[in-house]
């Protein structure tokens, strides 16, 4: 099976600053990925590149077996919402249903006829006007009535209100259920792809902290507290992902390739975001390693 | 992508094409009074020509400086307007990540605008010239100085237009903001329009040279110059609609007169005037007795002695230019295109 975006050794240079640097993932086909990552970590870039609006300074991306945006063919099989979904201000919704017919062989048109319907929007109103979410729904339309077999979304819901936020999560899934399709949905909130994505990507100035299955992620890391002790005399197979300690007491999120049955710990479960969050620091402060103790009595 | 390109310039197109009919409506009825007040005021003139021609040329008329003034502007007008915001508006809305992940290409849809606006500016452009040069037709006519309305005639002002608007997109693609990228046009139209204006037109045709007496000159006396000693000078221009380069007195050597050489002329030959006459009370000379006399006399031995060149472009070159000058902005008009495709397609971001 072709990976539905993949990127080897993938730098991007604006001026003498990288904006994504050495990143190399495969994101699979046939899943709900999220991409999450702080702010400035290269999603907007990642993605940009994996759409053709960007071309890489170095290394190579893939997108479904074609470099990206490589003809009319590869355009057409992929699906971008740009973030705070663009729109020309000055055209009508009906104005852009009708330009996503003229520039797509594959445009669905009863299918977005019928989502603009639900949606309550008017088609003779300037897109211009239109709420935010509103906004964002029409963009999301019109990115999924080209029929793509990769739909890439960048952080669609981060300027919305958490209404419009729902609203566009629900519809989003909808489409998970009724269509065969691959998404890629970046944001900078986990909370928000917790609910949609069943495959994780964590990338973090530029490089991948971890991907993975959620629940595979979920079902490996695990929080164990303890007696205090040093991350590093953790039996093999066991990885501290990051640990923290008080004066007698170790905290550490392990990744562990089977259960951990040292009685020594107390094991608890890890939700998404704690492993999201111990990638993330992880990546940029290393392993917290246990103080030596002072002892200047 | 052609239905599309004509969605996102319809109104503006519409509005233009609206503003111009309403010129050449305009245009075309005081044309006809105007082609009235020509026959009866110059073509069937009988006497007093002369008077009667500078009735019809000296008509103060609105329209005919408003026409004048479209003329001069339209072309720099299309560039900013239509050019400068062909790309860097996409950019500018963010619209950019729109357009280019819809499923045709970036060369497909920048070739498309560009041709589609390339058409629509020359459209009007030249329904603009032909209504300007048609109006203008009889005042052309009477006075003669063709080259001296050459940039608002006849088919120069479409390559103006489509390289101010080839240059708009440009600039657009490379500043990616409308605003900066209509002054950056601007600047540019100018500073290209003036100098292929001044340096190029010019050294297209190697000018013709005419040999004026000094007798026939139009304007031939002694001048001095803040009370310096006076020199021999005349002025004189081509022939009928020709456009006159320069204008040199030279010796019957064929020296160009430098002009010590004019002052040596008069101190040898007539010193009486070259010294300047005498201011008295409110800025009347006196005249020294005897300077009419001197006068007439240096005059005809200067005439003998010195005649002028006149080097200019004769008046039937007058559509070998047009023809050559609209040719050099159709190219720059396309190599300007080139470079916004280079920087919109190849160069990528």
């Amino acid at each position: 099976m072709t990976a539905a975006v993949e990127a080897i050794g993938v730098g991007k240079r604006y001026g003498r600053r990288w904006a994504l640097s050495d990143c190399t993932l495969s994101l699979p086909a046939g899943r709900v990925i999220g991409l999450v990552g702080p702010n400035g970590a290269g999603k907007t870039t990642l993605l940009h590149l994996a759409v053709g609006l960007l071309s890489p300074t170095v290394g190579e991306v893939r997108v479904l077996g074609h470099r990206p945006g490589d003809g009319p063919e590869a355009l057409a099989a992929v699906g971008f919402l740009a973030q705070d979904s663009p729109a020309y201000a000055r055209l009508t919704v009906g104005q852009h249903l009708q330009m996503g017919e003229w520039l797509n062989p594959r445009w669905d048109g009863d299918w977005a006829a019928d989502r603009v319907r639900q949606l309550g929007l008017d088609l003779r109103q300037r897109a211009g006007t239109l709420s935010g979410g509103q906004r964002a729904q029409l963009a999301l339309t019109l990115a999924v009535a080209k029929r793509p077999e990769l739909l890439l979304l960048d952080e669609p819901v981060a300027s919305l209100d958490p209404l419009a936020r729902r609203e566009f999560l629900q519809t989003l899934m909808e489409i998970v259920a009724t269509q065969d399709v691959t998404i890629v949905l970046s944001s900078h909130l986990i909370a928000d792809l917790e609910r949609v994505c069943d495959y994780m990507v964590v990338l973090v100035s530029g490089r991948v902290a971890v991907a993975g299955v959620v629940d595979e992620l979920l079902a490996s890391h695990h929080r164990i507290t303890g007696a205090r002790r040093d991350p590093t005399s953790l039996p093999s197979g066991q990885v501290a992902i990051e640990a923290s300690h008080v004066e007698r007491q170790s905290t550490m999120l392990v990744r562990s390739d089977g259960p951990i049955i040292d009685p020594h710990w107390v094991v608890s479960a890890v939700t998404l975001d704690d492993v999201v969050l111990a990638y993330m620091r992880h990546a940029r402060d290393g392993v917290a390693e246990a103080p030596t103790l002072a002892v200047a009595q | 992508m052609t239905r599309f390109a004509w969605l996102l310039t319809r109104t503006q197109t519409v509005v233009v094409a609206a503003a111009l009919a309403g010129l050449a409506v305009a245009a075309a009825i005081t044309g006809v009074q105007l082609a009235h007040l020509y026959t009866s005021l110059v073509a069937h003139c009988t006497t007093g020509c002369d008077l009667s021609t500078a009735e019809f040329t000296s008509r103060d008329s609105f329209f005919a400086h408003l026409l004048d003034v479209v003329a001069q502007v339209a072309p720099a007008l299309l560039g900013l307007f239509w050019g400068a915001p062909l790309v860097a508006r996409e950019y500018e809305t963010g619209t950019y990540r729109l357009a280019w992940t819809q499923s045709v290409s970036r060369c497909r849809w920048l070739l498309t605008r560009l041709a589609f606006g390339g058409l629509v500016t020359v459209a009007v452009a030249s329904v603009l010239t032909l209504t300007v040069t048609w109006w203008y037709r009889a005042f052309d006519h009477v006075d003669a100085n063709q080259y001296g309305v050459f940039d608002r005639r006849s088919v120069v002002p479409i390559g103006y237009a489509l390289f101010a608007f080839a240059l708009g997109a440009l600039a657009g693609a490379v500043v990616r903001r409308t605003v900066p990228a209509m002054a950056l046009t601007l600047a540019v139209f100018i500073l290209v329009r003036v100098g292929l204006s001044l340096w190029v037109r010019p050294h297209l045709f190697s000018p013709r040279h005419e040999f004026v007496p000094l007798t026939s000159a139009g304007q031939f006396g002694f001048e001095s110059r803040n009370g310096a000693a006076a020199a021999i000078t005349a002025k004189a221009g081509g022939p009928m609609n020709a456009w006159t380069l320069s204008d040199h007195m030279v010796t019957a050597n064929g020296h160009v007169a430098t002009f010590a050489d004019r002052v040596a002329f008069v101190q040898q030959h007539c010193p009486i005037l070259s010294v300047p006459p005498k201011v008295i009370g409110r800025g009347v000379a006196q005249a020294p007795p005897g300077l009419d006399a001197a006068s007439r006399s240096c005059s005809a031995l200067a005439s003998r002695t010195f005649h002028i060149v006149v080097a200019y472009q004769p008046a039937s070159r007058y559509w070998a230019f047009q023809s050559i000058e609209t040719v050099i902005y159709a190219v720059l008009a396309l190599l300007a295109a080139g470079a916004c495709y280079w920087w919109v397609v190849r160069r990528g971001d």
